[in-house]
Order: structure tokens, then sequence, then C-alpha cells
């Protein structure tokens, strides 16, 4: 074994000491324990956000989308505005699993699992609202290349709104696929723990026969590594392809080049945002505040002020773009943005976006668990006011002044997105009650070397004189 | 060879009687089957089983996709010789109303009228139509309508037992006898009438107009000595001032008015050096469409009208300067003399003073009008009521001196300003009897209701004007059990004969059969020749100024009572629900009546504002309004460009259930704020306004007033244009010469490449556009290419072309909480722009801009669509595959020009779902399967889900290809029109194959008006395929072009 010697300056990622066995045992035990009350009312809640949801979509799919407040003027209002919304808050799981595996980010391993399963219940999310958001929702299927006796006729290829179908399939495809395959091992332990006949049934189903030999653990690996391959581009493709919804039209505030990278900022804006709000719940619900440490926290609160500022930069660069294009339509929709009958979304879009995550520059308020959650929250309503700024307060005034209108949602819309919340809400309890919250064999490879337990290992190395020390080095196997 | 025998087994062989008979049956085995009686104890076998499932899940599936929905087209046994399914007869007759007429042509198919066009033999109105005229096909099929003559409110059976009763009750009446109608202007009808009045010896009839133009008549008689109405050459004036008349929308015969002054202000922009456009002038108190159209318009209070006669008449005969109390009313009157000085002047005046209307007689007499632009040759018979003839009916009959009273075409319960004395006076006369159509306020109340056919179901004739006729023939047969009211009165007149032969007997009589079978099929007869000539002009001029100077207001507020556009007078188009939807020109509100109020005094006194939030917040408002001992309450639309002490409100709202679901208790009925001056009914009065807390929800569909000083609408004054015609040319130049060239050229060589002044090639100019604009290659555009030209000089905002659309292509009507909610579906609509200063009524410049799909050949809505439902054709059309859609909604973002619209409910009953029909219990009426025979059987009904949008009438394109097709020769102008081409009477409209170099659109675009040509927004590289002309003021600024715009400056 080679020797990994890491500064005692650098925060350990695992903070209390742990054993192997403590760590199998701490993330085992929300799965083998009784779940308790709060876990319980908060599952009732969010399967009535989901039924209030459900009941809003039937009313919406039997009576007419005109039940919503969208008009001719304005054809997307919260729909799409929830749509990018969700894909967004999905970004964060693919990035954290494969682009930080890909630059070796060990403090990934302590939030993956739940990024990833976060990932793959706001992309369910979003899903919905393009499906429901045609008029004609019993012929969604025609958006399919599906060989037909129509012609044969095919979708458009040139819609962007096409493109969007395979992005967001294939994105989920791949999310889901590699939150699987991670979590495969993990299951095999539950199993191998498993005092009931039936969860050792049902979790051997689960873990598709995993023994944990070394092939075992070699296939595990290259898989990890082509899924985290594959997801790399899926990353920065499919925010991209969102914001092509938009930059590919020719509305004055749509129609922009800075909208792909612009758009996958916010998107790990979000997303890192929303994994911060579900981490600091679950590790308070779950007591995992050693594996999930402050030191998590902090990195992503450091991403979060960076694409903060990202974001910050491309709206001012669009304000910017706005008056030296000279583009008398582009100077109107930004100045109807700012200052029109919508001021107060753009404003508060800037407020939760732009200013708010500077007070992250400070240690004291990126390591505080009360600020950070708070924060968390206020980026994500302020990321929701961006795309709501983005599609409705494009729309109402664009080029025609005739036809310049307002737009406020009705019940139903605001039912269909709660109802998202339903949706999110019960597919993370049910996760946090049955799969394991982090990833048990990740965390186990860290444990050694950036651990509590490893740093006090390297204690002793640290009296050792120099030469003993290389001897050591040169020697370790 | 020897016999031997093979057995093949012992039974065989022994050959037993049994083995015989199992031999002789071939299948001797038992079938499985259990029929015995109990079969249903029985254990089923296995094959039964089998054989029960596949039976069952047979039947199952046959009953379940059996459901066919019961189809009720019915063939016809024997074919009537003139009716070919599918294909359209077309019959000429005439519209009438309120002794408005205009002659038409109605489109029937399969025996049902389903569209009305302008009859364009008419020398008087060429073909021109109104917004009303066209909905009439609605009315028709209106549910409401009775279906039985009704007594006591019951309906019965037979015409005898009406007639019986009816007759009885005249004979038996203990007063006089009195037939009260609106305006008769049919010749054969006046002899029914005299008839009827013959066998009744003291029977009276009177004639009510609910719009009164008493002033005029009396005046006329005053001046010239007959009561009538001359004959108004708007075409031939070069200069047209108008004292408040909205000649352009409701005044006499709008049609007619329309058709000249549009004519007058045509402008070719090649022949501009020598070009002369009328100029017109308004002064009026609110803001009407006339006023929105003038070159030069200042208000004043509606009680002023007199003393701006006097001044302008002081002008034009002594030269003296007016003194108004208004410096732009002094400036404009000044400006106004000294045109109408120079010949071929034309005053009219909306108001119903009498002696207003002698100033303005006097008028046109001193400026030389009388034998130039009014003509007394012909005189028009449109109007005829003398209001104080009402007035003593009334009294009459509350005096209880009326025994009998027979209405026909008047409503004095709703329409009379004093409908409660009416009613109390009603009840003291025996016997009434009512031909409307419907049980509306005033039929309710009478014994007898005997409905009179629609024109539609009727034979009839009009002269409009004298020796100008047109012939209504039946294009239906009565779709209920009603009654041609000549009908009726000949009947209680004890004739024999019908009205059908009176008719016929009349005419055969008068043309001879031949020439009448002509005159039918033309619908009209006219003059060959149109004669000119004047009157003399006699009367006391200078009692009349001092009689009319000597009205004055001593109110902060006077309240004016018009009429709309769509609606008119009331009657039974409040129940139209085309008509209910189609937005006021000027308010771009639907469905209700409100009071129109400036934006100054709106802000300063009622708190109500034309800014902000406030624009879009369907909640108005509420001001009540007192006249006397009369008030109403209605909601502020705030509106420029009306005189800050003038509150307008229109009537023809406010109806009683019985006039039906689309107009029941919708906004207020305000003919009780008509007053009565002893002579004439006075549209204005005296009003306090006070404010309320209260709010009413308006739908509005234009929220923006100022066009932003965006390229979507060009104007310039007369003199600038003349002076530099090629100004829009440079603009559209300067906009996009950065893509005239290919990127690898030199730029600044192009720029003039194409020609200056009158030599610029305006094809060329355009390809390179179209080619070097884009990375793409152009498709090569080969025989036809439809494209549209519309010439913002003429439009006058009337919404025929919106109500034609409608008519045309089965657009849905949505009801007022869904135009609220910006959800209607109008395929085509009018954009108005103001612009000037809103605090200064005087400055406000009007443009009206109709806005449909612009067909675009790089269309951005086509692209965007996942399943290519939107797509072009090769004849450059933007076609929608209903089918195909699944309704994203991207088009419609994407769309510049947010012209399509989304079937946000099941408007038609059109979906799969059941009993999802969209109501609001307003427009309910319109699903029923009455109703629904006006919807053209061409046009696909579209379904829930579904985008739509203008199709350039595709229907009437193909039918167009075809009949070219079988005449062997190209498509050429004559054989295509759309629906809102045809509907213009403006002409503003120009349709055709652009690829045709003799086509009028070609010609208009390329050749004739290329300098006024114009794309919107054409910069963005979406090629439309409709192009506007300019709009030319006749008048020295244009306000959008100044400082003052500051509707544009405070985006309002």
């Amino acid at each position: 074994m080679h020797l990994k010697y890491e500064s005692f300056i650098r925060e350990p990622l695992v903070d209390g000491n742990k054993t192997y066995k403590d760590v199998t045992a701490d993330i085992c035990r929300p799965i083998e324990q009784k779940p308790s009350k709060l876990w319980y009312f908060g599952l009732v809640v969010s399967l009535l956000f989901l039924g209030f949801g459900a009941f809003s979509v039937f009313w919406e799919v039997y009576w007419g989308i005109g039940v919503w407040g969208i008009n001719h003027t304005i054809g997307w209002g919260w729909d799409i505005t929830n749509f990018v919304w969700w894909v967004g808050i999905g970004h964060a799981g693919t990035l954290i699993s494969a682009i930080l595996l890909l630059f070796r980010q060990h403090w990934r391993t302590g939030v993956n699992r739940a990024a990833e399963a976060m990932t793959i219940f706001a992309v369910m999310c979003a899903g919905q609202f393009p499906i429901f958001h045609m008029g004609r929702v019993w012929d969604a299927m025609y958006v399919l290349p599906l060989p037909n006796t129509r012609g044969p006729l095919w979708p458009n290829f040139n819609s962007a709104l096409l493109w969007d179908v395979f992005a967001i399939s294939t994105y989920f495809t791949v999310s889901l696929l590699f939150w699987y395959s991670g979590l495969i091992p993990d299951f095999a332990t539950i199993r191998d723990r498993a005092k009931t006949k039936l969860r050792k049934r049902l979790y051997g189903l689960a873990s598709f026969g995993w023994t944990g030999t070394a092939k075992n653990w070699q296939r595990f690996e290259a898989l990890s590594l082509v899924l985290a391959g594959l997801s790399t581009p899926l990353v920065l493709s499919v925010h991209t392809i969102v914001s092509f919804d938009f930059a590919t039209s020719v509305i004055p505030g749509w129609h922009a080049t800075i909208f792909p990278p612009y758009f996958v900022a916010g998107a790990i804006f979000s997303g890192f945002a929303m994994v911060n709000t579900l981490l600091i719940l679950v590790r308070k619900i779950y007591h995992l505040e050693e594996y999930i440490t402050m030191g998590h926290i902090e990195a992503m609160n450091k991403v979060i002020v960076l694409t903060g500022s990202i974001v910050g930069i491309a709206y001012l660069t669009e304000l910017f773009m706005a008056w030296y294009s000279q583009v008398v339509y582009e100077q109107e929709a930004f100045k109807w943005r700012v200052l029109g009958p919508y001021w107060w979304s753009y404003w508060a879009m800037m407020t939760c976006n732009v200013v708010s995550p500077q007070f992250f520059w400070f240690k004291k308020l990126r390591r505080n668990i009360v600020f950070s959650f708070i924060l968390s929250i206020v980026v994500n309503i302020g990321m929701w006011f961006e795309r709501f700024v983005i599609i409705a307060t494009t729309l109402y005034r664009d080029y025609i002044p005739s036809n310049w209108s307002y737009y406020s949602p009705t019940w139903p819309e605001l039912g269909f997105y709660l109802g998202t919340f339903g949706l999110f809400f019960t597919c993370f309890l049910l996760f946090s009650k049955y799969f394991p919250v982090i990833a048990i064999a990740e965390i186990k490879f860290v444990l050694k070397t950036t651990g509590d337990k490893a740093h006090e290992d390297n204690l002793a190395l640290e009296e050792k004189s120099l030469e003993e020390f290389i001897h050591i080095a040169e020697h370790a196997h | 060879m020897s016999q031997k025998k093979y057995w093949k087994g012992l039974e065989e062989l022994a050959n037993t009687p049994e083995y015989q008979q199992s031999v002789a049956n071939e299948f001797n085995e038992e079938l499985p089957l259990d029929l015995s009686d109990n079969l249903l104890n029985a254990t089923t076998p296995r094959r039964d089983f089998l054989k029960f499932l596949g039976f069952s899940t047979l039947a199952a599936t046959v009953a379940a996709s059996c459901e066919m929905p019961v189809r009720k087209a019915i063939p016809y046994a024997i074919k009537p010789e003139d009716i070919i399914p599918g294909v359209p007869n077309y019959y000429a007759s005439t519209f009438v109303d309120n002794g408005e007429c205009v002659p038409a042509v109605v489109k029937t198919r399969d025996g049902r009228p389903i569209m009305i066009e302008g009859n364009t033999l008419s020398k008087i109105t060429e073909g021109g139509t109104s917004a009303r005229m066209i909905a009439a096909t609605l009315s028709l099929y209106d549910k409401t309508r009775l279906r039985q003559p009704h007594v006591d409110g019951k309906a019965v059976d037979t015409f005898d037992a009406v007639d019986n009763a009816v007759i009885s009750g005249l004979n038996a009446a203990n007063g006089a006898i009195y037939l009260l109608t609106g305006t008769i202007i049919s010749p054969t009808s006046e002899q029914v009438i005299a008839q009827f009045l013959a066998k009744y010896p003291g029977a009276k009839h009177v004639t009510y107009d609910p719009v009164s133009y008493t002033g005029i008549l009396l005046a006329n008689e005053v001046s010239y000595g007959s009561r009538m109405i001359p004959n108004f050459l708007f075409d031939k004036a070069k200069t047209v001032f108008s004292l408040g008349a909205d000649f352009l929308g409701t005044w006499i015969s709008p049609v007619e008015y329309s058709k000249g002054y549009t004519k007058a202000r045509k402008i070719v922009s090649k022949d501009i050096k020598d070009f002369e456009m009328n100029k017109h002038y308004q002064v009026e108190g609110m803001l009407s469409m006339t006023g929105a159209n003038a070159d030069e318009r200042a208000t004043c209070r509606p009680s002023e009208y007199g003393k701006v006669a006097a001044a302008l008449h002081a002008a034009v005969t002594t030269g003296a300067a007016a003194n108004t109390g208004s410096k732009n009313l002094d400036k404009l009157i000044a400006k106004a003399a000294a045109d109408l000085k120079k010949g071929n002047g034309l005053v009219v005046s909306g108001s119903n003073d009498v002696n207003v209307q002698i100033i303005i007689n006097a008028i046109n007499h001193a400026i030389g009008a009388n034998g130039t632009t009014i003509d007394f040759s012909t005189p028009a018979k449109n109007k005829k009521g003398i209001d104080a003839d009402m007035v003593a009916l009334i009294n009459a009959m509350n005096a209880g001196q009326v025994g009998a009273l027979i209405m026909h075409g008047v409503n004095p319960a709703y329409e009379y300003f004093e409908g409660d004395k009416f009613l109390a006076g009603l009840k003291k006369v025996k016997t009434t009897v009512s031909f409307s159509d419907r049980l509306d306020e005033t039929a309710k109340e009478c014994k007898y209701v005997v409905s009179d056919h629609h024109w539609l179901e009727s034979w009839g004739d009009t002269e409009a004007k004298v020796n100008h006729f047109s012939f209504i023939q039946p294009t239906i047969a009565p779709l209920f059990k009603t009654r041609a009211f000549q009908d009726s009165l000949l009947k209680w007149a004890g004739a024999t004969g019908t009205y059908h032969d009176l008719f016929n007997a009349y005419w055969v009589g008068k043309l001879g059969q031949a020439t009448f079978d002509k005159a039918l099929q033309d619908g009209i007869i006219e003059p060959a020749t149109q004669t000119v000539s004047g009157a003399s002009f006699s009367g006391n001029v200078a009692d009349a100024i001092a009689k009319a100077t000597a009205v004055s207001s001593k109110s902060e507020y006077e309240v004016e009572v018009f009429q709309t556009a769509s609606l008119g007078a009331g009657g039974a188009w409040s129940n139209n629900p085309w008509l209910q939807e189609l937005p006021d020109p000027i308010t771009k509100v639907a469905w209700d009546n409100y009071a129109m109020m400036s934006p100054k005094t709106a802000k300063e006194k009622f708190n109500a504002e034309l800014t902000s939030i406030n624009q879009v917040d369907p909640k108005k408002h509420v001001v009540k309004i007192t006249v006397g001992k009369k008030e109403v309450s209605l909601p502020i639309i705030v509106t420029p460009g009306m005189h800050h002490n003038v509150i307008a409100v229109a009537i023809g709202y406010g109806r009683d259930k019985g006039v039906g679901l689309a107009a029941a208790d919708l906004g207020k009925n305000v003919y009780p704020l008509v007053g009565f001056n002893g002579q004439s009914f006075t549209y204005s009065a005296d009003a306090k306004v006070e404010k309320t807390d209260a709010f009413y929800p308006v739908a509005v569909t234009q929220t923006h007033n100022s066009a932003e000083h965006r390229p979507i609408i060009y104007e310039y004054t007369l003199e600038e244009f003349k002076k530099n015609p090629y100004e829009l040319i440079d603009e559209r130049r300067e906009a996009i010469e950065h893509y005239l060239t290919a990127p690898n050229e030199e730029h600044h060589e192009g720029h003039d490449a194409y020609g200056k002044g009158d030599k610029f090639d305006a094809k060329k100019f355009e390809e390179d556009f179209r080619k070097n604009g884009t990375h793409y290659p152009v498709h090569e555009s080969m025989g036809l290419h439809w494209a549209m030209s519309i010439d913002l000089n003429s439009c006058t905002g009337c919404g025929a072309c919106v109500i034609a659309c409608h008519a045309e292509n089965n657009v849905s009507v949505v009801g007022k909480d869904r135009v609220i909610k910006v959800q209607e579906m109008s395929w085509l609509k009018i954009d108005r722009y103001f612009s000037g200063d809103p605090n200064d009524p005087d400055t406000i410049q009007t443009v009206f801009q109709p806005m449909l799909c612009q067909h675009c050949d790089n269309a951005p809505c086509e692209n965007v669509c996942p399943v290519s439902a939107t797509n072009h054709s090769s004849e450059g059309l933007n076609q929608m595959a209903y089918n195909r859609c699944i309704g994203t909604k991207y088009c419609a973002n994407n769309c510049p020009y947010k012209v399509r619209r989304f079937n946000w409910f099941d408007w038609n009953d059109a979906d799969c779902f059941e009993d999802n029909l969209y109501s609001d219990g307003r427009r309910d009426d319109i699903n029923d399967d009455l109703t629904r025979m006006v919807l053209n059987p061409d046009v696909t009904v579209r379904s829930r889900g579904v985008m739509e949008k203008c199709s350039f009438c595709v229907q009437r394109l193909q039918d167009a290809k075809l009949t070219a097709k079988k005449e062997g020769t190209p498509l050429k102008d004559h054989h295509v029109s759309t629906a809102c081409q045809s509907a213009c009477g403006g002409g503003c409209i120009t349709f055709g194959n652009v690829n045709d170099k003799e086509s009028a659109v070609f010609q208009d675009r390329y050749v004739n008006n290329k300098e006024r040509l114009f794309y919107m927004l054409e910069s963005i590289h979406v090629l439309p395929n409709v192009s506007y002309l300019s709009k030319i003021r006749n008048t020295d600024v244009v306000m959008s072009a100044t400082e003052k715009d500051e509707v544009y400056n405070k985006h309002i």
C-alpha cells in the first residue's frame, strides 16, 4: 500500500475517529430503525401535496390549458418556469458525481449519493411540466421519433423543444444508471446485515448478487469511470439545450448567445443550493454530522458564491449587450424587465442571486449552518425568479406594443408546482428511509486517507526524523 | 383379380349394426358443448370457456367500438335543381337595419346562409359592408328568436288564433290605432301600410328612430322645403368638416360614406406630385371612430356645437375669427374655413338640434357645397322619424287615447328615453302587437307577438335613395313559425293576397317580368348616371344662430350618449356574440359599456390612471353618473382624446333577459340619459359624476396605447410626403443595408445599387435582402405566391373585416371572462395606437392597423414546432395541421407579431372529452345546434389544445385555383379574395399572387406604392408576406414624430 500523507491543516472529511464498522453502522442505522414520527409526518404532507398536484393536473387536462393564467401573449408561465427550475436543480447531482469524480475531489463522497438522488427526483419533477403544458397531452408521443403509419411523419429535428426531449431523457437515463450502480455495493452491505428474510431477499435482488470480490470491485470502478465520462458532457449539454429553447428564438430577451454558459452556471448554482438545503436537513435528522461535515457545507458554499457571481456577471452582460447592440427591441425588453410592471420579479432575482451569495466571501458565514440553510433557500427562490423573469417578463412586452399583456398564475398552476414538491419529497423521504443516504463504500475509501483516523495514524509519522520518514515512504507497500 | 378383403379391425370383421351406424356418422364423437337446460349450472368445460371468452371479448370489443355518433346528414332523395352539395349558391339581397341599407350578396351552402358580402354592383356602397351586416347570419340562427306567435306571453300554435283576436281587437279599439315602426324604406311595405291604414280609419303611422335624426330632417324642411336627408358625396369633397358626426361608424349611412371618404384618400404614391387628398376636420366632444381618422381634430363640449357651428359660419361668411374659448378650436375653425372656401367642401354635423343643423345648411350653402358635394336630386330616405310624434304618441297612450298599438322594428321600452312612461302608457292600450323576433323589453309587455321573418328569410325591397332600389330575397325557408309583418298587416287589413303577391305584382308591373328577374338577380336597380343637383337655401340663419348659441352647459361634466360601431342602436344586435366580442375601435373594449373619460379628468378627479399596472388590470373604477333624476354607474375607461369635461356612454347594453344570453345584464342601459328639448332628442346632457368605491372588471383587448416609436407604423404628413416621398425607403435601407450584400462582398457598393428616387428597384432590394440576410439557401418561389398589402391610409378601424373573418373561418367566441384573460381567438384584430399629449385631447392622433398572421417566408413559428404541425406551403402560406398540433405554444411565443391563437378550452364541443365544453353562461348559445348552422362547412372547427391562426382563407384559395384550372386560365386577381378583403369597404386590403406582375398586390408593392411600402419588423428577416402602406395625414404635424408625444414619453 502506498503512503498517503495529508496535511493536518486540511480538514478531515470524516470526523469522529470512525472505524469501518462505525461507518457501516451509522449509515445503515436509518434503514434498519423504525422511522421517526417526523418522517411519517413529512411523508403524509408530501403525499398531500402530491395529491393536490395530481388533482390540479387532472383539472387542467380535463378542462384545457385555459384554466391557467397564460394567454396569447404570454404562452409560457409557471409551467416552463418550473420546468427550467427543476432541471437546473437536477444539475448538481451529476456535477458532483461525475465532474468531481474526474477531478478527484474526495469531499464529494459525503454528498454525492443524496445529490444524485436529488437530481433524479428533480428531473422527474421537471419532466412533468413540458408534458402537461401540452394542449393535447394525449398526443405527446408525436414528439418521439417512432416509426409510424402517418406518412411516415417525423418530428421536427430543427426544434429546440425536440432537442429537449432527447437531452432530458438521456440525462435522466444516465443519471439513474450512475446512481444505481453506485448503490449496488451498499445494497449488498445492507443485505449482509439484514435480520429478516424479506429484507435479505429484496436487498439481495437490488444488489444484483454483489459478493465484493476483487473482480466485482474492479468492474465497479471501471463502470463508474465510464459513466462519469458519459455524464460529464451531459452536465454542460442539458442546460445548454434547455437554454436553446430560448436562445434559438427571435424574441428580444431570449435571442442571446450568452444563454448556454449562463444557464449552466445558474443550474449548478441552484443545484448546489438545493443539495445544501437537503443535506443540512438530512445530517441533522439522521445524525450524520460526522460524515456531512461543516467542511462539506463550506465547499458547497464556495461553489455557490462562484456560480452566483458568474450568474451575476451574466445578468450585467445581458444589460450591457442590450445597450451596446443599439437594437431598440432588445433595449426596451430589458428596460421593461427592470423597470416595467414586473420590476419586482427582476429585483427579487437580483437580490437573491447576485447580492445574497456574496455573503459567502466571509468564512464565518460560510461555516454558519443556519445562515447556509437560509441562504440555500434564498438562492433557489432567486433562481425561480430568474426563470420567471426570462420567460414571463420577456414575453409580456415584446415587439408589438398592442400585444403587451400581463400574467398571474391561477390555482391549478400553483397546485401543479406544489404537486411537484410533493413528488420530490415523497421520493426523497422514501429514498432516505430505504437507501443509504451516504455512499458507504466510497466513504470508507476516503476514511483511510482523510478521516480523523488517518490523521491520527499520520501523527505517528510526524514524530519520525526525515530519514526515517523517507525510509518508510520508500518501503511502504 | 381376386377380391381380397382386408379388414382394419375386429369391429369391421364382425360388422355389427352399431359399427355400421358409427361409420355412417363421420364425426361420431359428441361435440363437447353443453346445450342442455342446466347450462348455467354446469361446470363449463375448458373449450366452452374459451368459446365464451372469445365471444364475449369480441362482443365487448364490438359493443365498445360501436358507439358511433349519430350523423344527422340526410342526403337529398330528390336533388333540388340548383343545389349541388358542397357548392355554394349566392343570392343578392339587402341588409336593412334601422333605415340603414346596404346591398348584399349572401352565400348559402346546402340551403344555409353562412356569409354575407357587399354587392359590388351597387354604386352607392360598391360592395362595402359593416360588422353588423356580416354578423346578421349569426342573428338569423339566434336561439332566442321566437319560434311561434305569442299571446299574453304564451306560445300559440296557429296564426289564425292570433289573427282573429287581433282583428277583433282592432275593430273594437276604443281609441286611435297606431302603427309604430322604425324608418320604412320599402316602397311595397309602404303600400301595405297604406292599405292597413285605409282599412282602419283614423289609424296613424308613427315613425320612430331609436337614434334620432329629427334635427337634420326638420332643418332641411326649413332650409330646403322638404323633410329629407340629401345625398352627401364624400368622394367629391376636398374638405370635410364634421361637427360631432360619426359618419364612418354610425351616422345615417356609414358604409356609403366610408366608401366615398376612403376613395378621396386613396394614394398612389408614384403620382404623388400632383396628388390631392381630402382634408378632414373633426370637432367633437368624445373621441369617435370618425374623429380618430380625422386629419385635424379639436374638442369641445357637445353643448357648444351651436357655438362652433356659428363660429364656422361666421368664418366662412364674414371671415370673422372664432372665439370659442379654446385656442386649438379657434385655429382649427380658421383653417377649416379657409379650406372650405376653396370649394368642394362638405360640412356635416351629428347634432340632433334643429338650429345647429340649420347653421350647417347655411354653411354648406355659403361654401357652395349644394350641387357639388351635396346632391338633392336623389335624397336619402334612411331616416324619417320625427321625435315629437313619438312623444305625442306616448302622451296619448298615457292619456288613454290609444286603442291599439302595433309595433315593428322598435323597442321603446328599451330605446325610448322614458321607457317607464312608455310601459305605463302601454298598459292603458288594450290591443298591443309587436312584430319583434324575441321577447324583448317591449314585446314581453305586449298582448300579441307575431314575429317577423329575419331579413334573410324575407322578400322585400328598399329605396335608400330616390330611384335607387335594392331587393331582399329569401336565402333560406323560414326557420320558425314566423310571418312577414307585411303579411300580418295585409291579413288584418282584410286583404286576400300575400305580401309576396303584392311585391311581385308591384315590380312586375313596374319593370316587366324579365327586367324584374334580372333586377332580383343583380339585387339592385340604380340610375345609369348620377346627376348632382343643388337646392335653393332659405331660412332665418340669424335666428338659428341666436338659438343655438344660447344653449350652454351649467355643470362640470356633460355626458354624451353614443352608438358603438358594433352594436349600433341595440335592437337584436345586443345578443350577437360576434358583435359583442368585437372590440370597440377606440377603447378596444368588448362585451360592456363604460364611461369614456379623458386621462386628465380620470386621474385628477377619479383616481384612475392609464399607466403602469393599471393598464392591464381589468378592474376599473366605477363612477356614478346622474342626469336629472336618472343615474347609472359605469366603469371608467380612460381614453385619450376625450374632452376633459365630457363623459361618453354607449347605448345597446343593459338588456333584458328576453333579448338573449349574450346580451342579458351586460353593461347598463343609458337611453334614459337622453333628453327631449321639445323638438328633438338630445344626446348630451349636464351630468353629475361621482366617484364610488366599486370596481368592475372590463374586457380590454389592447392595454398599451403607444406604438413606442417602433418601426411598425409609419406615418407622414401629406406635405412631408410630397416633399420627400422616399423617406421610408431610406429608412428601410438604413435598417437593413448590412444584409443587402453577401458577407464576402463590399457592402457600401450595394447602397446605391437599387436606384435613387422613383428609380428605386423595390423588387431587387427585397430579393437581395431575402438572399443575403441569411446563411441558408433561399427557396425559389415558383408559380403562386400569396401576398397581402394593407393600406393604413384606408383603414377606418370599423371592424367589418374582423367579423368577416369570424364568419368565414369559424373563429370561436370566448366570452367576456376569457377576453379579460387575453385568451380571445380573433385571427384578425385591429390595433389602435395613440400619439400626442393625453392631457391635451386636441393633439391626440390615432392610427389603426389590421394585424393578422404575416405568413412569413422565414417563419419563426415553423422551426420551433417539435412536431412540424405548422409548416410552409410552396405558395408562401404558413399553414397549420391541426391534427398534428400537440399544443406546446412555442410557436405563439416565438411569433414576433403574437397573432397565433390557442384553443385554451373546448370552445365548440370539438374535442374528445365529454362534458367539458367551455361555458360562461353568456356565449353558450353559440354551441346550440341551431346556432352552429352558421358554421362554414369548408373550414375545420378546431378542437381544444391546438393552435390556430389566419390561413389567408386557404379554402378560398383552393377554390380559386380550381376555378382557374377549370377555366384553363392562369389564376388572376378576380379569381380570389380573402374574407377580410371583400368585407373592407375602404379597399384597404389587396390580396393576390405576387409572382404575377399584373396582380394588384404586385403593382401596389413594387410599382404604384413602393414609396409607402413597409414590412412590419422587416429587419429581423422573417420575410412576411403581408406588407403595409404608410399612413399619410393631411395635416401639419405627425404627433408621433414630435417630442410632444406624451403617450410615448410616458409609455401609456
